[in-house]
């Protein structure tokens, strides 16, 4: 080859390295091939992390190195160092009889960092289940679908398990190293540009280390991001009396709720307490005690408009003008002008059935509506002297700065005022407002440390990312919204190598080797002072501490003045709430929670854009088109789902989805709606405009239909006066066939389940209670689109009346347990069997997969295995499994087994005391953990039972009783007023 | 079917006399039947389009092979099937494919046993596709299974566990009943072939094809003790077979008529399922015959007087099998029943209607051609009747299995089917795999019964003389 006569110097060098070279040799630029000194410093300038490899390790190092790698990877084989107090089974531990399972009272920090009280079960130390926590005084025993799924978040295979530099995996001792160093530096300037960025908190240890830092490094500043917050709630009471307190309502004593976009039972912090006491009021209502009314004005369908009596379907804009109609009713306040005649009425109906039950009433309004309308409400309660709502000291800790928190920082951050962030369990490169300028300032600051379960968008823009333990490894504390402290123990010791929250806040002040235990122990050493031990060994049985419940707060009204917010005009506007499956996107790596069909529209796997039937016939869209929202600027591309009960004007948006997280499960579902949330307008923007898009998106849900079809009895309602009256007998009608042959070998236990329509709220509880117990496999979007999911209870949503102002219905539906089953007519191989106490039992390793079972059974409850979902499972969630309950394999079919494995569990014992299993002793996961008492299971040959009770009355009745199928799980329908009602 | 291309007729053709009813057409002498039958396994008359076809067939049975393998690979969700329609293609052609395995035993057995003596051209090929038929159905059962490996536990055989098949299932009598069909169509088919298999046997030049033959015609030597017993076992292997003829669509047809669902639960089924497939049956004789008698030269055999025939029965079937239809839609009416009135407006109006409209027009409206005997004798005509019917009668099962599941139960559950690619494939590669068992039978063994034709022309002489 010819070389061209003239060269530059540089590459005359060029040539003479290379020549005389044999072999292959690579080269980036000429300046790396002729060695010059220049170049080094530009690629360690430039690429700080590629320049550790760039230095070419000579002979003697590689074999170096390679010894080392040899060396160390025999040092794998020792296993990780042992608890100090873990002793070898020489002797088994007392208590610990493998198969029998433990139970461990502790705590999980849920949305808005409140402690969802729950009690763990371990099997040979594996957390496999949570349930409600009996006892406790805010939950009251139940358990929500996010409290459930928090099992699957601690076996998350995704999870973060290593810290990490610059996104490379790095060791604990540099991060001590470095944040040893850096308290140093700290401590010579008081702090100066220290922050913390955490989500909302409630921990009292936390509280304690957070002051324990402002002291020693008083100009360090603490600042909270919580996307889904009580801001407008606190500014609410501010307004009405003077200064911030958290509203608790009291459901129990409610005779008549108004709700003004207040969605007390919907997912939330707050949810399986309202619904318990919800329910508690409700039940006595069914048994004839008093009124029970439930007025709600919404601008998009929730689980507590879907139970009202009366449902206005009116704009989130129009919500004030409502709240103000309503208080000159009651005799507050001028009425505004514009009102329909449908909003008259219903704020008509709504004050005479306030003024009827006098104190008894409560009027709510969403913590997402603009505070003016918040402080009418509470106003309005001051003024009808409620006796149903309790004022208590915000449960959170409250940040300095206040609602301005977030913005602050991000302010400071851009003006480059922050030299170091940690970031503690939030998120804010995904959740920050869009305006707020967070992703940029992040990267002006010298460094950042950002904690948490995952490597998620913030982890990956952090330059340090340490990962936490899970709380249900961790010692910790919170408290639940009523501000009842939760001990949080571990149930399981970490799998990986990760930390507690408070051993990260020990760490950054230079301290090292910090026991997590301790941190907690030392809050509680100091609020107890003497007898220490015995009180924390006894909170740690029970779980809670007790009387540790924010104490109610008198506060006195500061104006009588009804503040009210100014009626907006009737414009196309744009809604943002949380979504009811992963929240504010924390559950997003979830498949529990995102496989959990979303209540009312049953989608999985995304969020969708609601939008009215009107508003999607006039812009021609249907179910999964792609349409275009514009406001502000900002656009974003969300698939619509047509929402029946949707305000025509408005457009709904969830939050929690479009996150990025590559290689894992949450990753790039749905569309991120943040991009159109301003710290302005978190809730509500106006001034947008709609456009079809061209493209169309597949969304997986699993009940496509939900009208009600006419054929079918599925749901039936009964006047309230009706409610307890005994069931009729049945007619028995005149057949060659000999009737019921198995009646006359019924034994007892036979088991049955009630399942009360009155009472669920639809709000998935029990689903993931189900998932969790009985090891049901999650089969991703695509096979829901197909049909193909595999959830052992669903619960049925169906829309009564036109689609603008439908009414809801709920059903939950578990196998029904036939007495005369026909799958077990069809099975050819006797793979489903009736058992002599009634269940209709599957049995896995007999089962060849015909489905003929399913194709015959008239409730379609049976689930098929259509590949083998299990077998490729991590071990991680492998651990997660119940042991008492098969996991099933490729081709075979399954259902609800009424947990059968609980009942076995109660007849064992039973037998060993001698005695019989008494009423309640066996509750199914999904009775255990509903909010609302909904299910009740039991024996149904014993009168007294409480599912005997309940089978007993009028309101009893079967599914496609016409089938004659006669099954086993029977609904109690729902109440309709009366005579002698209002 | 390229019509240009006709085979040679043998010289000694001679001007025959009409077996029963003299109606023209042409019959053959003794030798003449002998050798147009035995000629075509040994001397192939036209290997070339033989070949090609067997190719042809050959990848779909290779397709077969792949879409069967990758379902056992993966498991049954390679299939467009889901919970309610758990059942899709692969009922639909198992029905299907029995169905057209019907014929074959009515014209043999119950022709025979009825003295129908026209059968004796059609006999041998319809059985030999009955045969291969209930292969190609036998087998969906198996495939469709979860667990396709443990399907004999549907057989009764004495497991160490004390565990039985449950015989309240449908399913348990389906097994027994398409293994009983099997084995005594096959029995019937190979009793029927053995004097023929001989006439091969003496007529082979090849020492491996006078071997093959010679044991497989079990030392047949034509004695008339041979003839007595093999008269008395094939009449009496008849009189087994006939019921059977009954019972096996009777049995497939309670697998969906002994289910709670609407659109299946219903008494018409077992005779609705039998005639339905004695009409699919006849259709898919009547396109082989046409086939057969075209490609191989044997219009001397198959005369338009079969086809005549044939185009007879599949019309009288075919009507009955209309009658089924309206007594289902009047039964849902008169009932009154509000699921099954769903279920028949679904099958209407749904998005399955194309199905059940399909079915209706392919079946029944150029059946009606079938009125004039110039339809019936014209082998391009009755051919493509046929296949009209035989898509037909693939429409109705589909329409039957996917309207009724996916619309059955509680409202919520509801979801629809589309078959997927690989319920496809299979399906087309069961077709290769009929057409290569098929092909195989047409070039080695007599595909027309010599004997019987024989024997008939032996009858008609004695009645003349």
């Amino acid at each position: 080859m010819a070389v061209p006569a003239a060269l530059s110097p540089v590459q005359d060098e060029a040539r003479r390295r290379l020549g005389g070279k044999t072999g292959r040799r690579f080269w980036r630029a000429l300046d790396e091939l002729t060695g010059q000194p220049d170049f080094a410093q530009a690629v360690a300038a430039e690429f700080p992390t590629a320049f550790q490899g760039l230095s070419e390790p000579g002979r003697r190092q590689v074999l170096k190195a390679m010894a080392a790698s040899f060396g160390l990877a025999g040092l794998t084989a020792c296993s990780d160092q042992p608890d100090a107090q873990a002793l070898p089974y020489i002797r088994t531990p007392e208590f610990m009889v493998p198969g029998k399972a433990r139970h461990y009272a502790t705590a999980v920090t849920g949305v808005g960092g409140y402690a969802q009280p729950v009690l763990g079960t371990t099997h040979m130390g594996r957390p496999t289940k949570l349930e409600g926590l009996p006892g406790h005084p805010c939950s009251l025993g139940a358990a929500d679908a996010f409290t459930q799924a928090a099992m699957l978040g601690l076996y998350d295979p995704d999870r973060s398990q290593t810290p990490r530099f610059q996104d490379r995996p790095a060791a604990w001792s540099e991060f001590d190293a470095m944040l040893a160093a850096n308290a140093a530096r700290l401590d010579a300037n008081q702090g100066e540009g220290l922050r913390l960025l955490t989500g909302q908190q409630t921990s009292p240890t936390f509280a304690r280390q957070v002051s324990v830092i402002m002291q020693r490094w008083p100009k360090a500043r603490w600042h909270v991001l919580e996307p889904i917050n009580d801001d407008l709630q606190r500014e609410a009471t501010r307004l009405a009396f003077g200064r911030p307190l958290q509203v608790l309502p009291l459901l129990d004593r409610a005779d008549a709720v108004v709700c003004l976009d207040s969605d007390l039972l919907g997912p939330g912090p707050s949810q399986t307490r309202n619904a318990r006491l919800w329910s508690a009021r409700r039940k006595a209502y069914q048994q004839g005690q008093g009124d029970h009314r439930l007025f709600v004005a919404e601008p998009t369908p929730s689980l507590t408009g879907a139970v009202a009596q009366d449902r206005l379907v009116t704009g989130y804009g129009r919500i004030g003008a409502v709240a103000q109609a309503l208080a000159a009713e009651l005799g507050l306040g001028i009425a505004p002008q514009g009102l329909t005649p449908r909003e008259q009425d219903w704020v008509g109906q709504a004050a005479s059935a306030l003024v009827a039950v006098k104190d008894r009433g409560l009027v709510s309004a969403g913590a997402h509506q603009p505070a003016g309308v918040q402080a009418l409400a509470l106003a309005l309660n001051n003024h009808l002297g409620s006796a149903v709502q309790r004022l208590i000291e915000p449960v959170p800790v409250p940040p300095p700065d206040g609602a301005a928190s977030f913005a602050a920082l991000a302010a400071d951050m851009g003006a480059g005022k922050v030299g170091v962030l940690l970031i503690l369990d939030a998120n804010p490169a995904y959740a920050a407002p869009v305006d707020s300028g967070f992703i940029a300032a992040l990267a002006k600051v010298p460094l950042s440390i950002h904690a948490g379960l995952h490597r998620d968008e913030t982890a990956r823009r952090c330059h340090w990312h340490v990962p936490l333990e899970h709380d249900l490894e961790t010692w910790s504390d919170a408290r639940a919204v009523d501000g009842t402290a939760s001990l949080i123990q571990p149930l399981v010791r970490p799998f990986y190598a990760v930390r507690s929250r408070h051993v990260i806040l020990e760490n950054l002040q230079g301290r090292q080797g910090v026991d997590g235990r301790e941190a907690v122990a030392q809050t509680w050493q100091d609020a107890w002072g003497g007898d220490f031990d015995g009180r924390w060994t006894q909170t740690l049985r029970q779980g809670f501490i007790d009387g540790s419940a924010a104490a109610e707060v008198k506060a006195a009204p500061v104006s009588s003045a009804a503040p009210g917010g100014t009626p907006v005009p009737e414009e196309l506007e744009l809604i943002f709430r949380p979504d009811p499956s992963v929240w504010d996107g924390r559950f997003a790596n979830n498949p529990w929670l995102q496989e959990l069909p979303k209540p009312l529209n049953t989608v999985t796997w995304d969020n969708i854009l609601a939008i009215s039937p009107a508003l999607a016939r006039e812009h021609g869209l249907a179910n999964g088109d792609v349409a275009r929202v514009t406001t502000n600027g900002q656009a974003l591309e969300a698939a619509c789902w047509i929402t029946p009960g949707q305000a025509r004007q408005t457009l709904t948006t969830f939050l929690g989805y479009g996150r990025r997280l590559p290689d894992q499960v949450g990753d790039g579902h749905g569309y991120d709606a943040n991009v159109l949330r301003t710290a302005a307008q978190p809730w509500r923007a106006g001034g947008v405009t709609l456009a079809k898009a061209e493209s169309k998106m597949r969304l997986a849900c699993t009940q496509p239909s939900q009208a009600l079809s006419s054929d079918q009895d599925l749901v039936r309602t009964v006047a309230r006066d009706q409610a307890t009256a005994p069931k009729p007998p049945k007619h028995q009608a005149l057949s060659f066939y000999p009737q019921n042959t198995r009646d006359n070998k019924v034994t007892s236990p036979s088991w049955g389940m009630s399942i009360d329509t009155d009472l669920c709220i639809g709000c998935n509880a029990c689903i993931t209670a189900c998932d969790a117990e009985n090891n049901i496999a999650m089969v991703g979007k695509d096979m829901v689109a197909e049909g193909r999911q595999m959830h052992w209870l669903r619960v049925d949503h169906y829309y009564e009346g036109g689609p603008d102002t439908p009414t809801d219905h709920f059903q939950p539906v578990p196998c029904m347990h036939c007495e005369e089953a026909p799958c077990e007519i069809g099975c050819p191989v006797g793979a489903t069997v009736h058992s002599p106490d009634g269940l209709n039992l599957q049995v896995y390793n007999r089962c060849i997969g015909t489905r003929t079972c399913s194709s015959y059974c008239p409730y379609k409850v049976r689930r098929f295995n259509w590949f083998d979902l299990t077998g490729k499972d991590s071990p991680e969630l492998q651990a997660q499994r119940n042991p008492n309950v098969t996991v099933r394999s490729r081709g075979v079919m399954e259902k609800c087994t009424y947990c059968i494995q609980r009942i076995s569990d109660a007849r064992i014992q039973a037998k060993i005391e001698g005695r019989e299993i008494a009423d309640g002793e066996v509750k199914t996961a999904c009775q255990q953990t509903c909010p609302t008492d909904a299910i009740v299971f039991g024996d149904v040959t014993d009168p007294k039972s409480a599912v005997s009770v309940r089978k007993a009355v009028t309101r009893d009745y079967v599914l496609l009783e016409e089938e004659n199928t006669r099954p086993r799980t029977s609904y109690l329908a729902r109440l309709v007023p009366g005579k002698g009602d209002a | 079917m390229a019509r240009s291309v006709t085979a040679p007729k043998p010289a000694n053709l001679r001007k025959p006399r009409p077996p029963s009813k003299a109606k023209g057409g042409q019959t053959a002498s003794y030798e003449a039947i002998t050798e147009t039958i035995t000629s075509i396994p040994l001397d192939f008359p036209r290997p070339k389009t033989w070949w090609a076809m067997f190719a042809g067939a050959l990848s779909l049975l290779g397709l077969y092979l792949l879409s069967a393998g990758m379902l056992f690979w993966k498991g049954v969700g390679v299939w467009g099937v889901n919970i309610p329609v758990n059942w899709g293609l692969d009922i639909t052609n198992y029905i299907w494919w029995l169905g057209i395995g019907h014929a074959g035993t009515l014209i043999s057995a119950m022709l025979l046993l009825l003295g129908q003596d026209w059968r004796n051209s059609l006999n041998r090929f319809a059985e030999a596709m009955t045969l291969f038929a209930v292969v190609c159905a036998g087998l969906y059962p198996i495939l469709h299974l979860g667990r396709p490996w443990y399907f004999y536990w549907m057989a009764p055989y004495p497991s160490a566990m004390g565990v039985w098949p449950q015989f309240r299932s449908p399913l348990t009598w389906d097994f027994f009943a398409v293994l009983t069909y099997l084995t005594v169509s096959t029995l019937f088919w190979y009793i029927g072939i053995l004097p023929d298999l001989a006439s091969v046997r003496d007529r082979a030049r090849s020492r491996t094809a006078q071997v093959i033959y010679g044991l497989a015609a079990l030392g047949w030597r034509g004695e008339a003790r041979h003839w007595a017993r093999w008269r008395r076992t094939y009449r009496l292997t008849a009189a087994i077979a006939v019921p059977l003829v009954v019972s096996v669509h009777s049995e497939i047809s309670l697998l969906l008529a002994a289910g709670p669902v609407p659109g299946w639960n219903s008494t018409v089924f077992p005779p609705y399922f039998v005639l339905g497939a004695a009409f699919s049956g006849f259709a898919v004789v009547a396109m082989l015959a046409v086939v057969l008698r075209h490609g191989l030269g044997l219009e001397a055999l198959v005369t338009e007087r079969h086809l005549d025939l044939l185009g007879k029965m599949t019309l009288v079937t075919g009507l009955m099998t209309g009658y089924g239809y309206a007594a289902e839609v009047f039964t849902a009416f008169y009932s009154g029943e509000p699921a099954e009135l769903a279920v028949l407006f679904d099958r209407f109006f749904g998005v399955y209607a194309f199905a059940y409209w399909g079915a209706i027009i392919c079946n029944f409206a150029p059946l009606q051609l079938l009125w004039f005997g110039k339809a019936r004798r014209n082998p391009l005509a009755l051919f493509a009747i046929s296949l009209s019917v035989a898509v037909g009668m693939w429409f109705e099962r589909f329409m039957l299995i996917v309207t009724s599941l996916h619309h059955q139960g509680i409202v919520s559950s509801w979801h629809d089917y589309v078959p997927s690619f690989w319920e496809w494939s299979l399906y087309a590669g069961s077709i290769g795999l009929f057409l290569t068992l098929f092909l195989l039978f047409v070039r080695f063994l007599p595909i027309i019964s010599a004997s019987e034709l024989k024997s008939d022309l032996k009858a008609t002489e004695v009645g003349h003389a």
